[in-house]
């Protein structure tokens, strides 16, 4: 049974039918064509779905599409302009923080809900805000430098 | 055609009435942490889920004058770990909220679903039930309740009958001198717990043990409470021989299995050193709190 879906998606107000049973991950990617969060496991273990809903950070494949009903989603496409990287984005690149890339967008995510909360995290504390993404490539160690540049750069351009 | 709706009610009732009306096949969804796995093998097939997230009275945390504290079934881990007054007073149980899954999945999981789900390794439920917690039931009879550990029949089982919904864990006030403490063996994060161990302990002004209970998890068919302990503890000293003997009980206790991940010696070991661990704690922070100082 389809339903009307109205969600605001990156900033853009959306009306779409979605199926009941559709996750929300399906919806962003097939219906959306925002391919960013990614499909892995399916079980809410990898992280790599990470999407921000009304500003707290869920794993995509573990949500109905439905239940977003009225609220704002944002993914890894709306953390900046196209063709433009945040400072975020820019520090995962500069230091070398991806390789495949395919865990980088919940990478990305966690990182900005992180951030959000505590603008100078420890390592253990950006560690943490990471242990629910899985990265099959880095090893971790230049995503937790890149984030922790990251929020550096942002206490520097506060002054 | 898929037939399989979502609903959302405001109220109990009406998540009592849709439930009703969806007999076996409909589900209460909570933070569908462990629902939308479940539902890939269910059978029959699950094709009515009934969204508990808007009910507004079940996402409260509610503390009673006496300092209890109302758990509403949709209150999430991440609510638990941001919350001062139980920070404050439970601080095993913010533990154990902090313990389950990564970030995202405590965004959504619910103390309700952790419980409801009937998981002998889930993580709230030793501290829960360490903590004498009741569970609030509400069903097409109204209202009632009782205490958790008579919530659990086996694992994923349950006594509730069909179409209850638990509304809230009900956390008692503790008295002066009161520690609760959480312990858990994995080998990573987001691993589930190999074993797990919850003690509460009360101390009298000379560091006398007066009440102390310890739960386990991981270790039984469910969640498991350590039978004879507080008796066996009461008017002991809080020291290391009587730490050694809650190690000893809680082992001997522990009906642990043999599975992939552990033999039933070993978590049958870990058991009573969790809980050691766990009684140590409770004990640091009896003698910590504030109320009836020596
Ligand atoms: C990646 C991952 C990691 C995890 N790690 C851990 C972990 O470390 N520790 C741990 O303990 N758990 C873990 N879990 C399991 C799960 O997250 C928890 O058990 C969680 O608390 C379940 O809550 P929920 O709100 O998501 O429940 P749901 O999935 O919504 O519901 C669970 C079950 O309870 C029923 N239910 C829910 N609420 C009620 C209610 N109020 N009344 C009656 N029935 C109800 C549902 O119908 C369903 O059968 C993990 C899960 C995932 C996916
Ligand atoms: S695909 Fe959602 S957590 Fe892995
Ligand atoms: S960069 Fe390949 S999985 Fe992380």
């Amino acid at each position: 049974m389809k339903i009307p879906l109205r969600v605001t998606v990156n900033g853009v107000p959306r009306e779409d039918l979605v199926e009941a049973r559709t996750s929300l991950l399906t919806y962003l990617r097939e219906q959306c064509d925002l391919t960013g969060a990614k499909r892995a496991c399916e079980e809410g273990e990898c992280g790599c779905c990470s999407v921000l809903l009304d500003g707290t950070q869920v794993t995509a494949c573990l949500v109905f599409a439905i239940e977003a009903q009225g609220r704002h989603v944002t993914t890894v496409e709306g953390l900046s302009e196209p063709q433009l990287l945040n400072a975020l984005q820019q520090a995962f690149a500069e230091n070398g923080a991806s390789q495949c890339g395919f865990c980088i967008p919940g990478m990305l995510m966690s990182a900005t809900t992180l951030l959000e909360r505590n603008g100078s995290p420890s390592e253990a504390e950006i560690r943490r805000a990471i242990s629910g993404n899985l990265c099959r490539c880095t090893g971790y160690d230049r995503i937790v430098a890149a984030i922790g540049a990251a929020a550096a750069q942002r206490r520097n351009a506060k002054g | 055609m898929d037939d399989f709706t979502y609903h959302a009610p405001a109220t109990v009732a009406e998540a009592l009435a849709l439930r009703a009306e969806g007999g076996g096949a409909a589900r209460y969804l909570a933070g569908g942490s462990d629902l939308l796995l479940a539902m890939q093998r269910a059978e029959p097939p699950v094709a009515r889920v009934i969204d508990l997230k808007g009910i507004a009275a079940l996402r409260e945390i509610r503390v009673a004058a006496d300092g209890g504290v109302a758990l509403g079934a949709a209150v999430t881990m991440a609510a638990i770990e941001r919350h001062a007054h139980l920070l404050a007073h439970y601080p095993a149980l913010v533990a154990a909220a902090a313990a389950v899954g990564g970030p995202p999945i405590r965004n959504r999981a619910t103390v309700g679903g952790n419980v409801c789900n009937a998981s002998p390794a889930a993580d709230t439920s030793p501290v829960l039930l360490a903590l004498g917690a009741r569970a609030v039931i509400a069903g097409g009879g109204g209202e009632r309740e009782l205490p958790l550990a008579e919530l659990w029949s086996g694992p994923g089982r349950l006594t509730l009958l069909d179409g209850e919904l638990l509304t809230a864990v009900r956390l008692p006030a503790l008295p002066p001198r009161t520690g609760c403490g959480f312990q858990r063996l994995t080998r990573a994060a987001m691993d589930i717990a190999l074993v797990s161990a919850a003690a509460v302990c009360t101390l009298d002004r000379g560091d006398r043990i007066t009440a102390a209970a310890c739960a386990l998890g991981a270790v039984a068919p469910t969640v498991l409470a350590v039978a004879g302990l507080g008796a066996a503890l009461a008017g002991s000293r809080a020291d290391a021989g009587t730490l050694a003997r809650v190690e000893h009980l809680a082992a001997a206790a522990a009906r642990p299995i043999d599975d992939h991940r552990a033999s039933a010696a070993y978590r049958r070991e870990m058991a009573g050193v969790m809980a050691r661990r766990a009684m140590a704690e409770a004990c640091d922070r009896a003698r910590a709190t504030s109320g009836g100082a020596a």
